[in-house]
């Protein structure tokens, strides 16, 4: 082929290719709650797929129990047996900011994908 | 020809990926943390320095050279570089915010059951007792031996000021590692952010005045700095009484301290002075902390009172939004 022709081809390779890099990692993931205990992720829910309320209880076998509630959009700490409940406290999250932390349990919830963050880096204040 | 068009796709292509910040996320002091870098190195080294200087300064682990010092019985305690470091500034802190601060408040903080989540209201003379052990004045250290002494019975608790050393101490390992840009939320109580986001936009902290996640009531916009915030809401309990009673104690009384406040928001360049002056300012109140800030004139602040109004130093007025139902909050600026 001529070396025109080759440069066309690479040119349309290239711009597939980005294409795909770019928009793959948005296809089909949706609001993504990743639950995670001592920084392993042990439980995910896609929380724009969720029709119905339900329930998940976290037993880490050691005495520390939270009970998750997660509705359309949004996910909490409904109850758990730790001292403070700050976790409880900590209510609904429905957007990437803030994470659910329960520190007795190192149980960490958190919306890593989807979830609008309104651009914010960080939140101050509202935790010990 | 072919080769070169191959290896700019590939490069043009892997450029669209690195701007995305790397993060670690660690527990630590009593809290979660995120370390997150831009275009950065070090990140395992800033993580391990938070987790040996938290396993030397937890007044909870029985390892630790502050558990050491509480077991001293008065005696002079050798301790490594850091926590040496830590005490001399924070007891230099300590001195120049008087009595609204204090390291030695333990003691009064455990008969309130904030150290264990067992939430009572101690009677007066019990209050006066334990008070007599509350004096960072008596604290020693001798800077040749770097040797610590703690009179026996006294207790220090580093935890106002652990993590803004923390912060501040990452943020330089990160920066001698060649990093150029990062956010460290040390549990959201302490923030440092230093350097350029890649797409050169200004950090954005929003901030919340209660426990509830996304209740924000605003947000600071900042090119660099550290961000610090004492609310009486984030550790309290209901008394019989129908009061409520915060961790924040007034160092004078023994007692949560009351002077109208709902929580202090400290904006400086050093996280531990940060942490430092939002525990003291909450503890001052409105007028005194007016009177520091035109003193001291390194540091900014906003004041959330309970009757709802918000105090602004002129510095942090520039680069504070407020959201929702806060855009209607009575405000005064301090000039």
């Amino acid at each position: 082929m001529k070396t025109r022709s080759w440069i066309a081809v690479f040119a349309a390779a290239f711009i597939v290719f980005a294409g795909l890099a770019l928009l793959l990692p948005r296809i089909g993931r949706g609001t993504v709650a990743n639950v995670y205990r001592e920084n392993e992720r042990i439980w995910s829910v896609d929380l724009s797929k969720v029709e119905e309320p339900f329930e998940v209880t976290f037993d880490d076998g050691e005495g520390h129990v939270n009970i998750v509630e997660v509705e359309p959009g949004r996910i909490r700490v409904r109850e758990a047996n730790c001292p403070d409940g700050v976790c409880v406290k900590t209510g609904w999250i429905s957007r990437g900011v803030t994470p659910i932390v329960c520190m007795p349990a190192k149980l960490v919830i958190r919306i890593d994908s989807g979830g609008d963050t309104e651009g914010f880096d960080a939140v101050t204040g509202g935790a010990g | 020809m072919a080769a070169t068009a191959l290896v700019l796709a590939a490069v043009l292509l892997g450029a669209g990926c690195t701007d995305a910040p790397a993060v670690k996320r660690v527990f630590a002091m009593d809290t979660y943390m995120s370390l997150k870098v831009y275009d950065g190195n070090g990140l395992s080294e800033a993580g391990a320095y938070i987790e040996r200087l938290d396993g030397l300064l937890s007044a909870t682990d029985e390892e630790s050279e502050i558990s050491a010092l509480m077991n001293s019985k008065g005696a002079p305690v050798k301790v490594s570089e850091e926590t040496f470091d830590l005490l001399s500034r924070a007891l230099e802190l300590s001195e120049t915010l008087g009595d609204s601060f204090e390291l030695t408040l333990r003691p009064v903080s455990k008969a309130w059951g904030f150290t264990t989540g067992k939430y009572r209201i101690p009677a007066d003379e019990e209050l006066s007792g334990l008070l007599e052990l509350v004096d960072d004045g008596r604290v020693e250290l001798d800077e040749t031996e770097k040797t610590v002494t703690l009179p026996e019975g006294m207790m220090l608790d580093l935890g106002a000021v652990a993590k803004g050393y923390a912060a501040d101490g990452a943020a330089k390992i990160l920066k001698e590692h060649g990093t150029k840009a990062g956010l460290l939320d040390l549990g959201s109580s302490t923030i440092l952010a230093f350097g350029s986001k890649p797409d050169g936009s200004k950090w954005k902290i929003a901030l919340r005045n209660s426990t509830s996640a996304e209740s924000f009531v605003g947000t600071i916009e900042l090119d660099e700095g550290a961000v610090s915030t004492s609310g009486g809401y984030e550790r309290c309990f209901y008394g019989e009484d129908g009061e409520t009673y915060w961790h924040i104690i007034d160092p004078e009384t023994g007692r949560p301290a009351r002077t109208g406040v709902s929580s202090v928001t400290v904006v400086t360049e050093s996280a531990l002075y940060g942490d430092a002056l939002s525990t003291a300012l909450f503890v001052m109140g409105p007028d005194e902390a007016e009177l520091l800030w035109r003193e001291r004139g390194d540091f900014e602040y906003l004041m959330i009172l309970e009757d709802g109004r918000l105090l602004i130093s002129a510095g942090l007025d520039g680069i504070f939004a407020p959201h929702g139902s806060f855009e209607q909050a009575e405000k005064d600026v301090i000039r």
